[in-house]
């Protein structure tokens, strides 16, 4: 059952409200190994956000295996906030910390967790900026910044942390739609660049174009994985057919 | 008009100058301000104890359920008692816990300056719970979320994250608080402290006259309370001015 090439399985993972009424996630395998990039799609009340959430813990599964880098980290014993550490999260709604400054913000969590100095996170931070062509913003706090700025600054804050694999729980549904193209663009050149991501979105183009593998979720269970090819122009299962006629 | 004007020379001096008693004031005014910096500070740590210990709970039932055996049942001892205590003190008069406090809890000690820290401190504990409480949770749970997700643990969210902006936040209240609990400590009289409002008293005792110590009292509280909140508006001002 365990995938070793995998750099996060889960196996049977389930999640249930009110014992077992409502069945957000519904017994999910799912294996996702280095480098790739794994785009999660489906209709609202799918249980793909709650999926993405279990992944680092956010939300805790009410059974079932999550093996990250080898241990499974529903594991009650296990100390989640080492593992945390190496995936990053990226939120609809940015959450920067809105009482500190953009470089504040990036190096708050490399200082206080890997023991870095000042200097070697503000280096660091200031060269991902630069990278994301915000390097003149570093002074600025969260609010004086466009929706697209702050994303794509939330993006860098967890790659502070080099994290192994990077989660996007729809990254781009609360910016304006000019703004969603920078932000994509970023995912993009992380993805060309071999980060392991997981992305749930409403961005099909994105999912055409960048995803490895696209799955489509539909009542807390799989109902179809495979290339974007296959699922765009082929999809075998007739709700995914459904969803994809009503969205494009 | 001259008449008057030599009245109000005569009550003065009658009041305040003979016998030094504008002393009286100004030892009354520094007890006041003793006992209620002194209460904050012991109101303030208990405070943010009791909201952490009951936000820590109602945030982390859930994995503390999950978890189970005895460090649920411990979690959930500790957070009842936090409600006994928030019950009890904000269910009962601030005079009836000092008198409590005098002459039942400490009843061998005559300090009374103490007492009263201790009373007006237990009691204002209660109240910046509620403060600190309401506080952490208006604060965004994507806040909590993201803190999380970048691998620190829950009391580090708390004390680089989401504390921080708790301050920023209650600030203003606090400091309501403040002004709140001095004058509250007016009742310190009730077991023989000479605060501000005792010292009018005694002088108004001595002289007879309850015009000017009285009114002298009253003007005293309000120009302590103008400049308190003169003080805060600037603070907050500070405070407000890297959110833009």
């Amino acid at each position: 059952m365990r995938d070793n090439s995998a750099i996060i399985q889960t196996i049977g993972l389930k999640k249930y409200y009110n014992g077992e009424s409502i069945k957000a996630i519904d017994n999910v395998d799912l294996s996702i190994s280095r480098g790739e990039v794994v785009v999660i799609i489906g209709p609202s009340g799918s249980g793909k956000s709650t999926y993405l959430r279990s992944l680092n813990l956010l939300e805790l599964p009410t059974d079932g295996s999550i093996i990250f880098n080898g241990v499974d980290i529903a594991d009650k014993n296990v100390d989640i906030n080492v593992h945390r550490q190496k995936m990053g999260m990226v939120f609809q709604h940015f959450n920067l910390f809105p009482h500190m400054t953009v470089l504040g913000n990036m190096t708050l969590a490399p200082m206080k967790l890997l023991g870095k100095t000042r200097e070697e996170a503000e280096a660091k931070a200031m060269e991902l900026l630069r990278r994301v062509g915000l390097e003149n913003r570093a002074d600025a706090y969260p609010s004086q910044l466009s929706g697209g700025q702050k994303q794509r600054i939330a993006i860098v804050r967890a790659l502070c942390m080099e994290p192994d694999v990077m989660l996007f729980d729809e990254p781009t549904s609360a910016l304006d739609p000019e703004m969603v193209g920078e932000v994509l663009e970023l995912m993009k050149q992380l993805a060309d660049e071999g980060m392991t991501m997981v992305v749930v979105t409403h961005e099909m183009g994105f999912a055409r174009e960048v995803a490895d593998r696209v799955i489509f979720m539909c009542d807390g269970k799989i109902a179809e994985e495979g290339t974007p090819e296959e699922i765009f122009t082929a999809p075998q299962n007739p709700r995914t057919k459904q969803f994809l006629d009503s969205i494009l | 008009m001259k008449e008057f004007f030599q009245d109000f020379k005569d009550e003065f001096i009658l009041n305040f100058v003979d016998g030094n008693m504008w002393k009286w004031l100004v030892d009354g005014l520094k007890n006041t301000l003793i006992i209620t910096f002194f209460s904050l500070i012991i109101g303030v740590v208990i405070g943010i104890i009791v909201a952490s210990i009951r936000s820590t709970f109602d945030k982390n039932r859930e994995v503390y359920r999950r978890r189970g055996g005895f460090f649920y049942y411990f979690q959930w001892c500790i957070n009842a008692l936090a409600n006994v205590y928030l019950t009890v003190i904000r269910g009962t008069p601030v005079v009836v816990q000092l008198l409590i406090s005098y002459f039942i809890i400490f009843s061998s000690s005559r300090n009374g300056i103490g007492i009263a820290i201790f009373a007006f401190g237990l009691n204002s504990g209660a109240y910046v719970a509620e403060i600190f409480r309401g506080g952490i949770m208006a604060i965004d749970h994507g806040q909590f979320e993201a803190g999380r997700s970048l691998g620190f643990n829950y009391f580090q969210t708390m004390m680089y994250i989401i504390i921080p902006q708790v301050i920023k936040a209650v600030l203003p209240t606090l400091c309501n608080e403040f002004i709140v609990l001095l004058k509250e400590t007016s009742v310190a009289g009730y077991v023989g402290i000479m605060d501000l409002t005792k010292a009018g008293e005694l002088i108004r005792g001595r002289t007879f006259s309850a015009f000017m110590p009285l009114i002298a009292v009253a003007l005293i509280y309000l120009v302590v309370v103008v400049v308190l909140t003169q003080l805060v508006k600037i603070l907050e001002r500070r405070l407000r001015k890297n959110e833009r």
